[in-house]
């Protein structure tokens, strides 16, 4: 088999955020709810980018991270997880009250069917059209009258709501393993990954494993990025803690617990930000500290047991054309008898060259 | 009728259970975060294990082994049978009619089941963030049947801010909107079981958990409340639906912030035994 051969896109977090996390850049965070890419989101902290507008789905931790840490004051989401009634305050909540974010609520579906129209290269898409009923259509913020807009169908007449296409500048994904070409190969919880990746000018994406072109060759339903795509691929174990990775890691509830009761304090928020980010340089000192603290049993028993998938079969008959005796069995010819089989019955172009 | 046998269970058991009784065996059956996961893993475990449970993250008929945070954890399965993705659920699954049921939770509810889930108070200057819509405003309207679960909801005359359309003004008003004419059926509280009955589709007290009187249940709500015909108390847990919630999710049985409180503990716990180790080897 031939090799395959071009720019190895591999660099370090931090690398790939300089190059492509501009400030005032528009960053979509390419991971659902789970799997969250948040080596990479902790670099985008910790290099301090100012003025992003950040594309989320639905957000667990991330988007009070982003806020707190002076990233982000517009935010475009549907869903930010918080752990209970008022004694779980977010950070995402003060900065509503105090208005030090603006945000556009939408609905998981119209957030999606903004970047899936961006992925498709299309300007609008319909979107279901219950949503005409709620606020979520009539109380507009950054996005204006550009949130929803109505037409006529042009087939049926009918009432159709859409939504415009769009293309944030970078994506951050977290995903099982990639190439170095960049191929990534995300499997479990698909959500939204595709389309808020696709959409993108720019896509970084982290993952456990950098794994050999030929893992990736022989497994393509599970490339769910292609490689020409993506603009830097960045190893990181443990990528996506606390939260989950299926085939890797479940997530850390004792984490976690401890993140939302910080997250209802302001000055711990900024403490946690400072322990877990700031002063740490990398992901591999993430990964240390917690052991460190709380000791390796803390991470080892969230670590996966073996369950692999029952294969797909690339294998081929590898029928070529030509056997080894240059004889087609589909044309019962040779190499020899079908040149001359052209050069009988077939238009040739006769062209004198120098 | 010697033998009584005494039962105990927490609120969110019995409203866990109450909500599992609404999913029918062969449902297609979308899942919510937190109460909802565990009502319809035990629906399934128990009487309709042909239920094909879904989440909006493209986890098709899913059997959870463990309660997840979130509906888009894929390492409490062990496996599904089709893996799709969010515009997949939103289109060849819901748009096309497929979806029987779906839970959402209720912020605040007015008389007709419309949600809000976003913001209490002014939308711009708000007292609370709630969690947001999420798949709420498209699963509210397009699913067959809609399960209201409420725990620390307000019942209120005007929503602060309208995520999800319920039953809109009542009667055939959803239909008159170019909308399907399904909705609400049903919203289980702390405190009792609400049903949306035909034709006027308003809120209406169906039972009362074991322990509350409708002047307890009344003067939670703004409006004068209507009360079925029949009165009933609503059905308790049995010992073996108890037994499995516990099993399943523990921290969702004691309340989350008793829970997130006794695992943040045993973390505390486990950072107290390293220091100390870690002094003892220094001779501190």
């Amino acid at each position: 088999m031939k090799e395959k051969t071009g720019v190895s896109k591999v660099m370090t977090a931090r690398e790939a955020v300089e190059k492509f996390v501009p400030h005032g850049a528009s960053v979509s965070i390419a991971n659902f709810l789970t799997s969250t890419p948040f080596a990479l989101i902790h670099e985008i902290i910790r290099q301090r980018k100012k003025d992003l507008t950040i594309w989320s789905q639905s957000g667990i931790e991330e988007i009070d991270l982003l806020i707190a840490s002076g990233c982000t004051k517009k935010v475009v989401t549907a869903y930010n997880y918080r752990a209970g009634g008022e004694w779980a305050s977010t950070e995402f909540e003060r900065a509503v009250k105090e208005k030090r974010v603006e945000v556009e609520d939408l609905s998981n579906f119209a957030v999606l069917a903004m970047l899936w129209a961006g992925a498709l290269g299309y300007n609008f898409i319909p979107v279901l059209k219950g949503i005409k009923e709620t606020d979520i259509f009539r109380v507009r913020t950054l996005l204006g009258s550009d949130k929803f807009k109505v037409l006529k169908c042009p087939f049926t007449g009918e009432e159709t709501v859409v939504v415009k296409g769009v293309q944030p500048d970078v994506a951050v994904f977290h995903c099982q393993r990639a190439d170095k070409f960049g191929n990534a190969q995300y499997w479990g919880s698909i959500g939204n990954s595709k389309w808020a990746a696709l959409a993108c000018k720019h896509i970084i994406v982290s993952c456990e494993e950098i794994v050999d072109h030929d893992v990736v060759r022989f497994s393509p339903h599970n490339t769910l990025i292609p490689g020409f795509r993506v603009d830097a691929v960045v190893e990181e174990h443990w990528g996506a803690h606390p939260s989950e990775l299926l085939g890797y890691y479940n997530f850390d509830l004792n984490f976690r617990a401890g993140f939302y009761i910080t997250n209802a304090n302001p000055q711990a928020l900024q403490a946690f930000i400072k322990e877990y980010i700031y002063d740490l340089a990398d992901r591999h000192e993430y990964v240390q500290h917690i052991i460190g603290k709380t000791g390796s049993e803390r991470l080892s028993r969230l670590r996966a047991r073996r369950r692999p998938s029952s294969t797909a079969d690339y294998g081929t008959a590898n029928l070529t054309v030509w056997d080894d005796k240059d004889y087609s069995y589909e044309l019962g010819l040779t190499r020899q008898e079908f040149y001359k089989v052209l050069e009988e019955q077939a238009e040739v172009i006769e062209w004198e060259t120098e | 009728m010697g033998n009584r046998v005494k039962i105990k269970f927490t609120l969110a058991e019995i409203m866990i259970y109450n909500a599992a009784l609404e999913v029918h065996n062969g449902d297609k059956v979308v899942i919510g975060q937190g109460l909802p996961i565990v009502a319809c893993t035990l629906a399934k475990n128990f009487h309709a294990p042909e239920a094909v449970l879904m989440t909006e993250a493209g986890l098709v008929d899913i059997d959870p082994y463990r309660s997840p945070l979130h509906i888009a954890d894929p390492t409490c399965l062990k496996g599904f049978s089709y893996s799709c993705d969010l515009v997949d659920i939103f289109t060849t699954i819901l748009n096309r009619g497929l979806v029987d049921v779906c839970f959402l939770g209720v912020g605040q509810t007015d008389k007709f089941g419309n949600l809000n889930s976003t913001t209490v108070g002014d939308y711009l200057n708000p007292k609370m963030r709630m969690m947001g819509a999420g798949g709420a405003p498209d699963f509210g309207v397009y699913a067959k049947r809609v399960i209201l679960t409420m725990r620390g909801g307000k019942f209120v005359d005007k929503l602060d801010y309208f995520t999800t359309p319920g039953w809109l003004e009542g009667g055939d008003s959803k239909k008159r909107a170019g909308l399907p004419d399904t909705g609400p059926e049903v919203l289980i509280s702390t405190k009792a079981v609400f049903r949306f009955p035909a034709p006027e589709r308003e809120l209406t007290l169906a039972s009362l958990h074991p322990g509350f009187k409708l002047e307890d249940v009344a003067k939670d709500i703004p409006w004068k409340l209507k009360v079925a015909k029949e009165l009933k108390t609503t059905p308790v847990p049995t010992k073996a639906a108890i037994d499995f919630i516990r099993d399943f999710d523990p921290t969702l049985t004691a309340g989350r912030k008793l829970g997130l409180t006794l695992a943040l503990q045993a973390t505390l716990k486990k950072q107290a035994e390293i220091q100390k180790r870690k002094d003892q080897k220094t001779g501190k």
